[in-house]
């Protein structure tokens, strides 16, 4: 039996799943240390490709530099959003917050489609990147075996920038114990914006670099959202490793069910969900 | 002479204003109704407009017709293009004494926003006497059954379900329901009928996970392996529509399969992602031939340009009306007016709707009246000369009969506006042939 077709099938899952780590990434840190599910980061990755398409034809026209430009813009936004319009709840129910970044990402998704008309934008794919890579006599695009290394690029450095630095044993001690971290004299408000910086940072990364192959568009966020969400559940919320692993699960699934169970492809992966609630409540690497 | 200079320096000024409206406005690209070209020629029916002394007067001297089209989300274009067909018919009928003497106004609404609603507030409180557009077949279900309670006429420009001819007007007897534009007829049906002579056996299909989607891909696998009955179906996928951006999953799993052809129905920014996408996976390496009944909508021939892919044995498009087919006068006239409008070639719903305002023209003409069911009897079996060419209403179903052709993108492009892909091997069947017919209407052949 030839497998190249199911490996290709599993190469394409590999991509969505960089996506949807992507996304979760942001929302499992951001979880992690303010204990808030941020509904707004998938509308963060939409921010950053529609941020890429102004720099690419407003100012650069290179796409490096757009996809630079637009994740550093997400991350400010996301500075931004987590200054003005979260820290003052953060005294009060979490529940307020959780509708906070609700807000953000319904402001956001309209914002977009006045600021960026109601169509989808797309940039071109540099000719760089418009290229097939040979593997075993089946042709790979170059484009997206970046994209699944970016995935992994960023599980490796966000793991090192936590497990290994300074900011990063600050921020597991705000992720564990607030109060006591606090207490030891760790400025827990720069620790919240600087992981709110680092959530928008990588899913404007995402998105702006998904514009050069998959257009955004205005709810495209409400779709990826769910998909994100399925993954964190899966997790377990706040789990890093989790997240990675569960973005792939989800990711090659979704692409293998295509291939064998097309009608039904949609309904499993809920499926999948329920039944990791089930035997794994408290998620895949979850503790507890 | 004065009439004449005063008429060449209202277009000139029309012209210019315009072109400014145009530049500045962007997305609402529509010249205020005050700026009006006024072309030489308006007669598009077979009814000779009468510029004296008109035979019947109307009870009223304005004929509202109320517009509806999708302005909002995915598809918010379509609404545009909606529009700009009944704008052009109204300016230049106006333009040219209006109907009778009565001037159209139109009133335009987002079909987006419940259909029902809209449509009653259209007749109801702005007093419409027709309606016209609507985008999705699934508008037009829910639209049609209420027209005998708002008592109006409406003429569907664009939804394709074959469920309102043959459900609503055939089987439920609502003569209500008019529609200018072709069924599904020409996406599933007329496709299998020029898929039978290629020399591709094995199909798969990836098709938007709805109505119009589902019934296509029906009509195109029924009538392909009835015409050929050597064909394979062997791969059939659904991506969510609207909504979908990312494709690569059911491109990937087509080519997991032995399929020479594929059949999708994915239309406007979608059928763009899909190709562009279809492209960078090498995926029409592999495939030889493609179906993309809606891929010479304007907006996917200008959104893909010189990209568009060229295969082997035929990227085949159509549209519900294409821009240089038939090569009449009246089609020319047309497409010139749009071009010189709106700088671009015009799109298949803006010709629907234009003649649809002059269907509505013709009938009224005809009776002198507007009288609901004197103005049904003259639409039914009514022949209109139209851009599209010669239209027949079908009395049993009140469907325009027309023919729409196929082609291949040959790699060419010319610049209107942008570049627009050249069709080669254009082929067209007389429409009677391959439309479905309602029981009691037969071809007086074998």
């Amino acid at each position: 039996m030839d497998l190249t077709p199911i490996f290709y099938q599993i190469f394409i899952g590999l991509y969505r799943a960089s996506i949807y780590w992507l996304i979760a990434s942001g929302l499992t840190i951001i979880f992690g240390v303010l204990r808030v599910v941020n509904f707004s980061q998938a509308v963060f990755l939409i921010l950053g490709g529609y941020l890429a398409y102004t720099f690419y034809y407003g100012f650069t026209g290179s796409f490096w530099l757009s996809i630079l430009l637009a994740s550093l813009c997400v991350g400010i936004i996301g500075v931004a959003i987590e200054f003005f319009l979260l820290k003052p709840l953060y005294k009060i129910d979490v529940t307020y917050q959780l509708l906070m970044t609700f807000a953000v990402s319904l402001i956001i998704n309209d914002a977009t489609k006045i600021l960026w008309g109601k169509l989808p934008v797309s940039i071109p794919l540099p000719e760089t990147l418009g290229i097939g890579v040979s593997i075993l006599g089946r042709t790979y695009p170059l484009y997206i075996i970046l994209m699944i290394l970016i995935g992994l690029l960023i599980y490796v450095s966000i793991t090192i920038l936590i497990n290994r630095t300074m900011w990063g044993l600050r921020v597991r001690a705000t992720w564990r114990r607030p109060e006591i971290a606090e207490s030891i004299g760790i400025n827990t408000s720069i620790i919240y914006t600087s992981v709110f910086f680092l959530g928008g940072f990588v899913a404007g990364l995402g998105g702006s670099l998904m514009v050069a192959f998959s257009p955004v568009a205005p709810g495209l966020g409400d779709f990826l959202i769910v998909s994100a969400f399925i993954v964190t559940v899966i997790a377990g919320l706040g789990h890093l490793t989790g997240a990675y692993i569960a973005s792939i699960i989800i990711g090659v699934s979704e692409s293998l069910f295509t291939l064998y169970v097309p009608e039904v492809d949609l309904l499993l992966i809920y499926l999948i969900m329920a039944l990791s609630l089930l035997i794994r409540p408290q998620g895949i690497l979850g503790e507890r | 002479m004065v009439s004449e200079e005063r008429r060449s320096l209202l277009k000139m000024i029309g012209a210019g204003v315009a072109g400014l409206v145009v530049g500045i406005a962007g997305g609402l690209a529509l010249a205020p109704e005050k700026v009006r070209e006024i072309p030489k020629t308006t007669t598009i029916t077979q009814t000779i407009t009468k510029t004296e002394t008109p035979v019947a007067k109307l009870p009223k001297d304005t004929i509202r017709i109320g517009v509806l089209g999708i302005r909002s989300g995915t598809w918010a274009t379509y609404g545009t293009l909606i529009e700009q067909g009944a704008r052009l018919a109204m300016e230049e009928i106006n333009a040219a004494g209006g109907i009778l003497g009565s001037k159209i106004e139109l009133s335009i609404r987002d079909e987006a926003a419940d259909v029902v609603k809209q449509a009653r507030e259209l007749v109801e409180q702005e007093k419409v006497d027709f309606l016209v557009g609507v985008d999705s077949s699934g508008n037009a279900m829910k639209l049609g059954p209420i027209m005998p309670e708002l008592n109006r006429i409406v003429i569907f420009t664009h939804a394709a379900t074959h469920r309102v001819n043959e459900e609503l007007v055939y089987k439920q007897g609502i003569k209500h329901i008019f529609r200018i534009s072709v069924p599904v007829y020409q996406d599933g049906i007329l496709a299998a009928w020029i898929a039978k002579d290629l020399p591709v056996r094995k199909w798969a299909g990836i098709n938007p996970d709805y109505e119009y989607g589902r019934v296509s891909w029906d009509f195109f696998k029924t009538t392909l392996k009835a015409l050929r009955p050597d064909a394979e179906f062997v791969s059939e996928q659904w991506n969510p529509s609207p909504g979908t951006t990312d494709f690569t999953k059911w491109i990937s799993a087509i080519m997991a399969t032995d399929a020479e052809g594929l059949f999708t129905t994915n239309w406007a920014v979608e059928a763009i992602t899909f190709h562009r996408q279809a492209m960078e996976l090498g995926f029409y390496k592999k495939i030889k031939a493609v179906f993309n009944p809606m891929g010479y909508s304007m907006d996917v021939a200008y959104g893909l340009g010189k990209d568009y892919p060229k295969l082997e044995h035929g990227m085949w498009v159509s549209g519900r009306y294409v821009w240089f087919y038939p090569p009449t006068d009246v089609n020319k006239r047309f497409v010139d007016a749009c071009v010189k409008r709106w700088g671009r070639l015009p799109a298949y719903s803006t010709e629907t709707t234009y003649s649809a305002i002059y269907m509505i023209k013709a009938a009224i003409e005809k009776v002198g009246t507007l009288d609901l069911d004197a103005l049904i009897k003259a639409m039914e079996n009514m022949v209109l000369i139209t851009p599209a060419g010669v239209r027949w209403i079908r009395p049993q179903d009140h469907q325009a009969v027309y023919e729409i052709p196929y082609g291949k993108i040959s790699g060419e492009t010319i610049n209107v506006g942008g570049d627009v892909p050249v069709l080669t091997d254009v082929r067209a069947v007389p429409a009677f042939l391959y439309y479905r017919s309602p029981p009691d209407y037969k071809m007086p052949i074998g």
